[in-house]
């Protein structure tokens, strides 16, 4: 829509004028563009506030795993095998099948015996875990999963669901559908109807179809530099608003194939508002007949963004999630509940 | 890739080379099969309209419910899936043609490598050579799925202790070691 265009070509304006020497400093010592420091100040208020999240980046980000309860009654069991091998947890206290790892052992997570042969549990940001949460899936819904691959939600969903209802797994990517395959085979997954193709086309084939939906969107990765550091440089303010074009399109998608009365779970590991919040305020605009409501989930979430460079966003954004470094102590992250409360 | 939902054949094999016990076990699936070879997955009633509305769009699904295992024109006719095994044995609370294993013949086998005499624990009737027969570990979960040199298990007690009991034709390492390859080149058969 031309007016979001228009006002992401305000912000980029802004942001490219300004010329305050602490943003010039922070960028320089911490290696990023200048464009994403100031962007920064406009999000949290404060220079102390930035340089604690740009602090934050540069600490290795935490695991956790997620005990695959559609094998495993008891975490407690796969968490007693893995400490037998040197690792420690703390538990989430906001997921009940998921850990912390506090302390490493001698096998990567990745090749441990229990990793490897049943499934045992999952390995992951901690922040991956709030999605499929806010989305709330019970053995009676049929759920879009609209960016499935390599099927990390995917499994998490499942398991929420006791392995019964619907999910349909779509993605585009060949390489990473390969992924979500074996990851859901691994897992003794079997409510999943795969689907390759591009999430655009949802609504086409099923039209207002699905109880709950959730579009883990492909974004600039902003909130995960601790995992990618090349993106303090890799991405202009024009990639950003490419990602948002694209966003859209996939979210206007998901919301037309939900049932009225569906939820729509909205994410990105992205703290970039251009990202979040203007590509839901875009949606709500275009698509009409959906309201935000707060995410139901245990987890304390920093409230959405709708002030940004003197732009008022629709007041409903506060409902919104954020989560950051500096903050929770694990990924930057969004996520955005919507209700679809007519046609 | 191409998908026909229904048709009873994998029941069948199921009901050949496990019992018509076992392939109760599955009396709530109903059944995929898809692309060339043919690939069986089983689906609860559940997922069947889904599937319907991708197949009236023209489009195939990927890949629906769970992976029961391969159809062949040749001998091994069905290969199944370690899952569609480890559910089988939890129904009728036994394996059958199965060979249990050490812990330190699982770790070999997770690497690709053949059942051999000295690992085997346990040896569940009926084995058949050149027949499948799956290999668990001493917690009787199935970790690979072979082809069977011997004909009984009592021939185990004659081999030596490096004869090879069962060439392993997938294991569960295959998820870590190439998880991410078309399945066409998982089956080492």
């Amino acid at each position: 829509m031309a007016g979001y265009t228009a006002l992401l070509e305000d912000v980029r304006r802004r942001v490219s004028e300004s010329a305050d020497p602490t943003a010039r400093r922070l960028a320089s010592k911490f290696g990023y563009l200048k464009y994403m420091v100031v962007r920064y100040y406009e999000m949290l208020g404060s220079w102390d506030r930035v340089e604690e999240l740009l602090e934050a980046f540069e600490k290795p980000l935490p695991r956790a795993i997620r005990v695959n309860t559609l094998r495993f009654g008891n975490p407690r069991e796969v968490i007693e095998r893995l400490e037998r091998l040197g690792y420690r947890f703390s538990k989430i206290p906001w997921e009940h099948h998921s850990y912390v790892v506090t302390k490493a052992g001698g096998v990567s997570l990745g090749a441990t015996h229990e990793f490897l042969l049943g499934g045992y549990y999952l390995y992951r940001g901690v922040a991956s875990l709030i999605p499929p949460l806010a989305l709330s899936p019970e053995p009676s819904d049929v759920v879009l999963d609209a960016a499935a691959a390599p099927g990390g939600k995917t499994t998490h969903i499942a398991q929420l669901m006791g392995n019964r209802g619907v999910v349909v797994a779509a993605d585009i990517s060949r390489e990473r559908f390969r992924a979500l395959r074996s990851n859901l085979e691994r897992m003794g997954v079997e409510n999943v109807v795969a689907l390759r193709v591009d999430s655009r086309k949802i609504p086409e084939i099923f039209g207002e179809y699905f109880s709950k939906s959730l579009l883990d969107s492909p974004c600039t990765g902003e909130g995960i530099i601790q995992v990618d550091p090349t993106r303090k440089t890799k991405t202009l303010f024009e990639d950003l608003a490419r990602a948002h074009r694209r966003q859209v399109e996939l979210l206007t998608a998901v919301v037309r194939s939900t049932a009225p009365g569906g939820l729509v779970a909205y994410t990105t590991c992205s703290i970039a508002p251009e990202e979040n919040e203007f590509t839901v305020a875009e949606v709500l605009e275009s698509v009409g007949g959906v309201r935000v409501v707060k995410p139901a989930v245990e987890v304390e979430l920093e409230p959405g963004i709708v002030d940004y460079f003197g732009i008022r966003l629709p007041e409903q954004l506060s409902l919104c999630g954020r989560t950051y470094p500096h903050t929770h102590g694990f990924e930057g992250f969004f996520v955005c509940v919507l209700e679809k409360i007519g046609p | 890739m191409r998908c026909v939902v229904g048709g009873g054949e994998v029941f069948e094999h199921v009901a050949r080379l496990h019992g018509s016990r076992a392939a109760e076990a599955l009396r709530e699936y109903v059944p995929l099969y898809c692309a060339e070879p043919l690939e069986v997955y089983l689906m609860r009633a559940e997922l069947m309209h889904a599937v319907e509305r991708i197949l009236k769009s023209g489009r195939f699904p990927y890949f629906a419910g769970f992976y029961a295992g391969r159809l062949r024109s040749d001998k091994p006719r069905f290969i199944p899936s370690h899952v569609l095994l480890d559910r089988l044995y939890k129904h009728i609370g036994h394996p059958v043609r199965a060979v249990k294993i050490s812990d330190a013949g699982i770790r070999v086998v997770l690497y690709g490598r053949d059942v051999l005499a000295e690992s085997v624990v346990e040896c569940f009737e009926p084995v058949e050579a050149g027949e499948v027969v799956s290999i668990t570990g001493p917690d009787g979960y199935v970790y690979a799925v072979g082809l069977s040199k011997i004909s009984s298990c009592g021939e185990i007690g004659r081999l030596r202790e490096k004869d090879v009991v069962a060439k392993t034709i997938f294991d569960l390492g295959w998820y870590l070691r190439s998880g991410t390859v078309p399945r066409e080149a998982r089956y080492k058969v």
